[in-house]
Protein backbone atom coordinates (compact mmCIF):
# COMPACT_ATOMS: atom_id res chain seq x y z
CA UNK A 1 0.00 0.00 0.00
CA UNK A 2 2.70 2.45 1.03
CA UNK A 3 4.63 1.66 -2.13
CA UNK A 4 1.66 2.41 -4.38
CA UNK A 5 1.13 5.76 -2.68
CA UNK A 6 4.80 6.60 -3.09
CA UNK A 7 4.79 5.74 -6.79
CA UNK A 8 1.57 7.66 -7.32
CA UNK A 9 3.07 10.65 -5.57
CA UNK A 10 6.19 10.58 -7.78
CA UNK A 11 4.04 10.35 -10.90
CA UNK A 12 1.95 13.28 -9.67
CA UNK A 13 5.05 15.43 -9.15
CA UNK A 14 6.15 14.70 -12.74
CA UNK A 15 2.70 15.60 -14.07
CA UNK A 16 2.63 18.88 -12.13
CA UNK A 17 6.07 19.93 -13.37
CA UNK A 18 5.14 18.99 -16.93
CA UNK A 19 1.83 20.87 -16.76
CA UNK A 20 3.63 23.93 -15.40
CA UNK A 21 6.18 23.87 -18.22
CA UNK A 22 3.42 23.51 -20.82
CA UNK A 23 1.39 26.34 -19.31
CA UNK A 24 4.42 28.59 -19.52
CA UNK A 25 5.08 27.77 -23.19
CA UNK A 26 1.36 28.13 -23.95
CA UNK A 27 1.14 31.63 -22.48
CA UNK A 28 4.28 32.59 -24.36
CA UNK A 29 3.21 31.26 -27.79
CA UNK A 30 -0.59 31.59 -27.80
CA UNK A 31 -0.90 35.27 -28.83
CA UNK A 32 1.48 34.61 -31.71
CA UNK A 33 -0.46 31.52 -32.83
CA UNK A 34 -3.78 33.40 -32.79
CA UNK A 35 -2.24 36.27 -34.72
CA UNK A 36 -0.87 33.83 -37.33
CA UNK A 37 -4.28 32.24 -37.76
CA UNK A 38 -6.01 35.60 -38.17
CA UNK A 39 -3.36 36.89 -40.55
CA UNK A 40 -3.48 33.72 -42.65
CA UNK A 41 -7.26 33.96 -42.90
CA UNK A 42 -7.21 37.65 -43.87
CA UNK A 43 -4.52 36.94 -46.45
CA UNK A 44 -6.64 34.23 -48.02
CA UNK A 45 -9.66 36.57 -48.11
CA UNK A 46 -7.59 39.24 -49.85
CA UNK A 47 -6.13 36.70 -52.28
CA UNK A 48 -9.59 35.85 -53.64
CA UNK A 49 -10.86 39.43 -53.67
CA UNK A 50 -7.79 41.58 -54.37
CA UNK A 51 -9.70 44.88 -54.54
CA UNK A 52 -10.92 44.71 -50.95
CA UNK A 53 -9.09 46.55 -48.20
CA UNK A 54 -11.16 45.29 -45.28
CA UNK A 55 -13.87 42.73 -44.63
CA UNK A 56 -17.25 42.61 -42.89
CA UNK A 57 -18.91 39.42 -41.75
CA UNK A 58 -22.45 39.03 -43.12
CA UNK A 59 -25.01 36.25 -42.67
CA UNK A 60 -26.66 34.40 -45.53
CA UNK A 61 -29.15 31.99 -44.06
CA UNK A 62 -27.12 30.03 -41.57
CA UNK A 63 -23.82 30.58 -43.37
CA UNK A 64 -21.29 33.33 -42.95
CA UNK A 65 -19.83 35.30 -45.82
CA UNK A 66 -17.33 38.12 -45.92
CA UNK A 67 -18.21 41.40 -47.59
CA UNK A 68 -15.14 43.10 -49.06
CA UNK A 69 -14.92 46.86 -48.63
CA UNK A 70 -12.64 49.43 -50.18
CA UNK A 71 -13.28 52.63 -48.29
CA UNK A 72 -17.09 52.73 -48.21
CA UNK A 73 -17.72 50.85 -51.46
CA UNK A 74 -18.65 47.20 -51.50
CA UNK A 75 -16.27 45.60 -53.98
CA UNK A 76 -17.51 42.03 -53.67
CA UNK A 77 -18.19 39.15 -51.34
CA UNK A 78 -16.20 36.10 -50.32
CA UNK A 79 -18.17 32.89 -49.85
CA UNK A 80 -17.14 29.75 -48.05
CA UNK A 81 -17.90 26.33 -49.52
CA UNK A 82 -16.99 22.86 -48.34
CA UNK A 83 -17.82 20.29 -51.02
CA UNK A 84 -17.06 16.62 -50.41
CA UNK A 85 -14.02 15.56 -52.44
CA UNK A 86 -12.46 12.13 -52.85
CA UNK A 87 -11.12 11.63 -49.33
CA UNK A 88 -11.97 14.84 -47.50
CA UNK A 89 -14.06 17.96 -47.50
CA UNK A 90 -12.41 20.60 -49.66
CA UNK A 91 -12.74 23.84 -47.72
CA UNK A 92 -12.56 26.71 -50.13
CA UNK A 93 -13.10 30.46 -50.35
CA UNK A 94 -14.67 31.89 -53.49
CA UNK A 95 -14.48 35.63 -54.12
CA UNK A 96 -17.20 37.20 -56.27
CA UNK A 97 -16.67 40.80 -57.37
CA UNK A 98 -19.20 43.59 -57.92
CA UNK A 99 -19.71 42.47 -61.54
CA UNK A 100 -21.00 39.13 -60.18
CA UNK A 101 -17.93 37.36 -61.60
CA UNK A 102 -15.62 34.97 -59.77
CA UNK A 103 -12.54 36.99 -58.84
CA UNK A 104 -10.53 34.28 -57.12
CA UNK A 105 -10.59 30.89 -55.46
CA UNK A 106 -8.49 29.62 -52.65
CA UNK A 107 -8.51 26.13 -51.17
CA UNK A 108 -8.03 26.70 -47.48
CA UNK A 109 -7.68 23.09 -46.41
CA UNK A 110 -8.16 19.66 -47.92
CA UNK A 111 -6.91 16.16 -47.45
CA UNK A 112 -7.02 14.75 -50.97
CA UNK A 113 -4.58 12.22 -52.42
CA UNK A 114 -1.09 13.80 -52.47
CA UNK A 115 0.15 14.29 -56.03
CA UNK A 116 -3.30 13.83 -57.57
CA UNK A 117 -6.21 15.45 -55.73
CA UNK A 118 -3.92 18.03 -54.15
CA UNK A 119 -3.22 19.38 -57.65
CA UNK A 120 -6.67 20.99 -57.49
CA UNK A 121 -5.09 23.63 -55.25
CA UNK A 122 -2.82 24.71 -58.12
CA UNK A 123 -3.23 28.09 -59.74
CA UNK A 124 -3.42 26.69 -63.29
CA UNK A 125 -6.49 24.66 -62.33
CA UNK A 126 -8.23 27.30 -60.22
CA UNK A 127 -7.65 30.11 -62.73
CA UNK A 128 -10.09 28.37 -65.09
CA UNK A 129 -12.92 29.55 -62.85
CA UNK A 130 -12.05 33.24 -63.04
CA UNK A 131 -14.81 35.34 -64.61
CA UNK A 132 -17.48 32.64 -64.25
CA UNK A 133 -20.96 33.89 -63.33
CA UNK A 134 -24.09 32.38 -61.83
CA UNK A 135 -25.90 30.47 -64.57
CA UNK A 136 -22.68 29.60 -66.42
CA UNK A 137 -22.08 25.92 -67.04
CA UNK A 138 -19.36 24.83 -64.63
CA UNK A 139 -18.75 21.14 -65.03
CA UNK A 140 -15.44 19.28 -64.83
CA UNK A 141 -14.27 17.62 -68.07
CA UNK A 142 -16.79 19.72 -70.07
CA UNK A 143 -16.27 23.36 -69.23
CA UNK A 144 -13.30 22.97 -66.91
CA UNK A 145 -10.23 20.83 -67.63
CA UNK A 146 -10.13 18.31 -64.78
CA UNK A 147 -6.88 17.26 -63.11
CA UNK A 148 -5.72 13.94 -64.57
CA UNK A 149 -6.35 11.15 -62.08
CA UNK A 150 -8.42 13.41 -59.84
CA UNK A 151 -11.81 13.71 -61.52
CA UNK A 152 -13.70 13.44 -58.25
CA UNK A 153 -11.69 16.19 -56.57
CA UNK A 154 -12.03 18.38 -59.69
CA UNK A 155 -15.80 17.87 -59.72
CA UNK A 156 -15.97 18.77 -56.04
CA UNK A 157 -14.22 22.08 -56.66
CA UNK A 158 -16.72 22.82 -59.49
CA UNK A 159 -19.56 22.04 -57.11
CA UNK A 160 -18.05 24.39 -54.54
CA UNK A 161 -17.89 27.24 -57.05
CA UNK A 162 -21.48 26.62 -58.14
CA UNK A 163 -22.56 26.61 -54.50
CA UNK A 164 -20.85 29.95 -53.88
CA UNK A 165 -22.47 31.49 -56.97
CA UNK A 166 -25.86 30.22 -55.76
CA UNK A 167 -25.28 31.78 -52.36
CA UNK A 168 -24.37 35.00 -54.14
CA UNK A 169 -27.66 34.96 -56.09
CA UNK A 170 -29.63 34.21 -52.93
CA UNK A 171 -27.95 37.09 -51.15
CA UNK A 172 -28.77 39.43 -54.05
CA UNK A 173 -32.45 38.49 -53.93
CA UNK A 174 -32.63 39.11 -50.19
CA UNK A 175 -31.31 42.62 -50.71
CA UNK A 176 -33.76 43.57 -53.50
CA UNK B 1 36.39 7.33 -27.10
CA UNK B 2 33.06 5.94 -25.87
CA UNK B 3 31.62 9.44 -26.28
CA UNK B 4 32.51 9.36 -29.96
CA UNK B 5 31.05 5.88 -30.25
CA UNK B 6 27.80 6.96 -28.56
CA UNK B 7 27.50 9.80 -31.02
CA UNK B 8 28.58 7.83 -34.04
CA UNK B 9 26.54 4.67 -33.81
CA UNK B 10 23.20 6.31 -34.63
CA UNK B 11 24.47 7.61 -37.94
CA UNK B 12 25.00 4.47 -40.01
CA UNK B 13 25.76 1.45 -37.84
CA UNK B 14 22.55 1.69 -35.81
CA UNK B 15 20.68 4.07 -38.06
CA UNK B 16 17.19 4.05 -36.52
CA UNK B 17 15.27 3.91 -39.79
CA UNK B 18 17.50 1.95 -42.14
CA UNK B 19 19.15 -0.49 -39.69
CA UNK B 20 16.95 -0.78 -36.59
CA UNK B 21 13.81 -0.21 -38.70
CA UNK B 22 12.04 1.81 -36.04
CA UNK B 23 10.20 5.09 -36.49
CA UNK B 24 8.93 4.02 -39.91
CA UNK B 25 5.51 5.65 -39.54
CA UNK B 26 6.67 9.29 -39.75
CA UNK B 27 9.32 8.23 -42.26
CA UNK B 28 6.71 6.89 -44.67
CA UNK B 29 4.36 9.78 -44.13
CA UNK B 30 6.49 12.90 -44.40
CA UNK B 31 9.35 11.88 -46.69
CA UNK B 32 7.45 12.97 -49.82
CA UNK B 33 9.21 16.35 -50.00
CA UNK B 34 12.63 17.42 -48.73
CA UNK B 35 11.23 20.42 -46.82
CA UNK B 36 8.78 18.21 -44.90
CA UNK B 37 11.54 15.71 -44.14
CA UNK B 38 13.85 18.43 -42.78
CA UNK B 39 11.08 20.00 -40.67
CA UNK B 40 10.14 16.62 -39.24
CA UNK B 41 13.79 15.78 -38.54
CA UNK B 42 14.29 19.08 -36.71
CA UNK B 43 11.19 18.60 -34.54
CA UNK B 44 12.11 15.00 -33.77
CA UNK B 45 15.73 15.95 -33.00
CA UNK B 46 14.53 18.55 -30.48
CA UNK B 47 12.37 15.95 -28.75
CA UNK B 48 14.98 13.14 -28.76
CA UNK B 49 17.81 15.32 -27.46
CA UNK B 50 15.73 17.03 -24.75
CA UNK B 51 14.06 13.83 -23.58
CA UNK B 52 17.38 11.95 -23.53
CA UNK B 53 18.96 14.69 -21.40
CA UNK B 54 16.04 14.89 -18.95
CA UNK B 55 15.72 11.11 -18.64
CA UNK B 56 19.48 10.80 -17.99
CA UNK B 57 19.33 13.58 -15.40
CA UNK B 58 16.45 11.96 -13.53
CA UNK B 59 17.52 8.33 -13.99
CA UNK B 60 18.46 7.95 -10.30
CA UNK B 61 15.13 9.31 -8.93
CA UNK B 62 12.73 7.64 -11.36
CA UNK B 63 11.37 4.46 -9.71
CA UNK B 64 11.86 1.42 -11.91
CA UNK B 65 8.19 0.34 -11.79
CA UNK B 66 6.77 3.53 -13.28
CA UNK B 67 9.62 4.51 -15.57
CA UNK B 68 7.60 4.04 -18.79
CA UNK B 69 4.72 6.39 -17.82
CA UNK B 70 7.29 8.93 -16.67
CA UNK B 71 9.21 8.69 -19.96
CA UNK B 72 5.96 9.22 -21.81
CA UNK B 73 5.10 12.30 -19.73
CA UNK B 74 8.56 13.75 -20.43
CA UNK B 75 8.39 12.97 -24.16
CA UNK B 76 4.85 14.27 -24.64
CA UNK B 77 5.73 17.48 -22.79
CA UNK B 78 8.55 18.16 -25.25
CA UNK B 79 6.39 17.20 -28.24
CA UNK B 80 3.69 19.66 -27.16
CA UNK B 81 6.31 22.37 -26.65
CA UNK B 82 7.67 21.70 -30.16
CA UNK B 83 4.11 21.75 -31.51
CA UNK B 84 3.35 25.17 -29.94
CA UNK B 85 6.66 26.66 -31.05
CA UNK B 86 6.24 25.48 -34.65
CA UNK B 87 2.67 26.75 -34.71
CA UNK B 88 3.86 30.15 -33.52
CA UNK B 89 7.02 30.60 -35.59
CA UNK B 90 6.76 28.33 -38.65
CA UNK B 91 3.01 28.09 -39.33
CA UNK B 92 3.46 26.94 -42.95
CA UNK B 93 5.70 24.04 -42.00
CA UNK B 94 3.37 23.17 -39.14
CA UNK B 95 0.49 23.12 -41.59
CA UNK B 96 2.38 20.84 -43.99
CA UNK B 97 3.36 18.32 -41.30
CA UNK B 98 -0.08 18.40 -39.70
CA UNK B 99 -0.95 15.48 -37.48
CA UNK B 100 2.55 14.00 -37.65
CA UNK B 101 3.88 16.52 -35.14
CA UNK B 102 1.69 15.33 -32.25
CA UNK B 103 2.42 11.80 -33.47
CA UNK B 104 6.12 12.27 -32.61
CA UNK B 105 4.98 11.11 -29.15
CA UNK B 106 4.57 7.58 -30.45
CA UNK B 107 7.78 7.58 -32.49
CA UNK B 108 9.45 4.53 -31.03
CA UNK B 109 12.95 5.91 -31.63
CA UNK B 110 12.42 8.35 -28.77
CA UNK B 111 10.98 5.97 -26.19
CA UNK B 112 13.47 3.35 -27.39
CA UNK B 113 16.47 5.63 -26.74
CA UNK B 114 15.07 6.74 -23.35
CA UNK B 115 14.62 3.14 -22.25
CA UNK B 116 17.66 1.52 -23.85
CA UNK B 117 20.23 4.28 -23.47
CA UNK B 118 19.40 7.42 -21.48
CA UNK B 119 18.03 5.52 -18.46
CA UNK B 120 21.39 3.74 -18.03
CA UNK B 121 23.95 6.34 -19.08
CA UNK B 122 25.24 9.74 -17.90
CA UNK B 123 23.88 13.01 -19.26
CA UNK B 124 26.68 13.81 -21.72
CA UNK B 125 26.61 10.35 -23.32
CA UNK B 126 22.83 10.49 -23.55
CA UNK B 127 22.88 13.91 -25.16
CA UNK B 128 25.42 12.70 -27.74
CA UNK B 129 23.39 9.56 -28.34
CA UNK B 130 20.35 11.78 -28.93
CA UNK B 131 22.24 14.00 -31.37
CA UNK B 132 23.64 10.99 -33.24
CA UNK B 133 20.25 9.28 -33.45
CA UNK B 134 18.54 12.45 -34.68
CA UNK B 135 21.23 12.96 -37.30
CA UNK B 136 20.79 9.35 -38.38
CA UNK B 137 17.02 9.89 -38.57
CA UNK B 138 17.52 13.11 -40.55
CA UNK B 139 19.99 11.39 -42.88
CA UNK B 140 17.58 8.54 -43.61
CA UNK B 141 14.54 10.80 -43.95
CA UNK B 142 16.47 13.30 -46.08
CA UNK B 143 17.85 10.74 -48.50
CA UNK B 144 14.46 9.06 -48.91
CA UNK B 145 12.85 12.46 -49.49
CA UNK B 146 15.44 13.52 -52.09
CA UNK B 147 14.77 10.37 -54.11
CA UNK B 148 10.99 10.61 -53.76
CA UNK B 149 10.69 14.31 -54.52
CA UNK B 150 13.07 14.05 -57.49
CA UNK B 151 11.38 11.03 -59.08
CA UNK B 152 7.84 11.81 -57.98
CA UNK B 153 7.50 15.56 -58.40
CA UNK B 154 10.48 16.47 -60.57
CA UNK B 155 11.89 18.89 -58.03
CA UNK B 156 14.17 19.16 -55.02
CA UNK B 157 13.38 21.57 -52.18
CA UNK B 158 10.51 22.84 -54.34
CA UNK B 159 12.85 23.85 -57.20
CA UNK B 160 11.57 22.23 -60.39
CA UNK B 161 14.35 20.34 -62.17
CA UNK B 162 12.45 18.79 -65.07
CA UNK B 163 8.93 18.82 -66.43
CA UNK B 164 6.75 17.30 -63.65
CA UNK B 165 4.60 15.66 -66.36
CA UNK B 166 7.39 13.07 -66.70
CA UNK B 167 7.52 12.41 -62.95
CA UNK B 168 6.30 9.10 -61.54
CA UNK B 169 3.51 10.18 -59.18
CA UNK B 170 3.65 6.82 -57.40
CA UNK B 171 6.91 7.95 -55.78
CA UNK B 172 5.23 10.67 -53.70
CA UNK B 173 2.44 8.28 -52.71
CA UNK B 174 2.93 5.69 -49.91
CA UNK B 175 4.20 2.88 -52.20
CA UNK B 176 7.06 5.16 -53.29
CA UNK B 177 8.20 5.37 -49.67
CA UNK B 178 8.29 1.59 -49.29
CA UNK B 179 10.15 1.14 -52.58
CA UNK B 180 12.74 3.81 -51.70
CA UNK B 181 13.29 2.50 -48.17
CA UNK B 182 13.72 -1.03 -49.55
CA UNK B 183 16.38 0.04 -52.03
CA UNK B 184 18.23 2.15 -49.45
CA UNK B 185 18.29 -0.75 -46.97
CA UNK B 186 19.54 -3.13 -49.65
CA UNK B 187 22.26 -0.64 -50.58
CA UNK B 188 23.39 -0.29 -46.94
CA UNK B 189 23.45 -4.08 -46.46
CA UNK B 190 25.53 -4.49 -49.62
CA UNK B 191 27.98 -1.82 -48.44
CA UNK B 192 28.27 -3.55 -45.07
CA UNK B 193 29.13 -6.87 -46.71
CA UNK B 194 31.78 -5.19 -48.84
CA UNK B 195 33.37 -3.54 -45.79
CA UNK B 196 33.54 -6.88 -44.01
Amino acid sequence: MGKILKLGFVLMIFCIVSAGALAYVYIFTQPKIELNGKKAFENSLTSVLPDAKSFNVIKIGSKEAYQGLSGKDIVGTVFFASPRGYSSNINMLVGIDSNAKVSGIKIVSQNETPGLGTNTTKKSFLDQFLGKMAGDQIEAKKDIDAITGATISSRAVCRGVREALNDFEKNKKVKQ
Amino acid sequence: MTLWKDFNQGLIKENPVLRLMIGLCPTLAVSNTVINALGMSAATAFVIICSNIVVALLRKIVPDEIRIPIFIIIISTFVTIADYIMQAFTPDLHHALGVFIPLIVVNCIILGRAEAFAYKNPVLNSALDGIGMSLGFALALGSIAVVREFLGAGSILGVTLYNPAFAATIMVLPPGAFITIGFLMAFLNKMEKKVQ
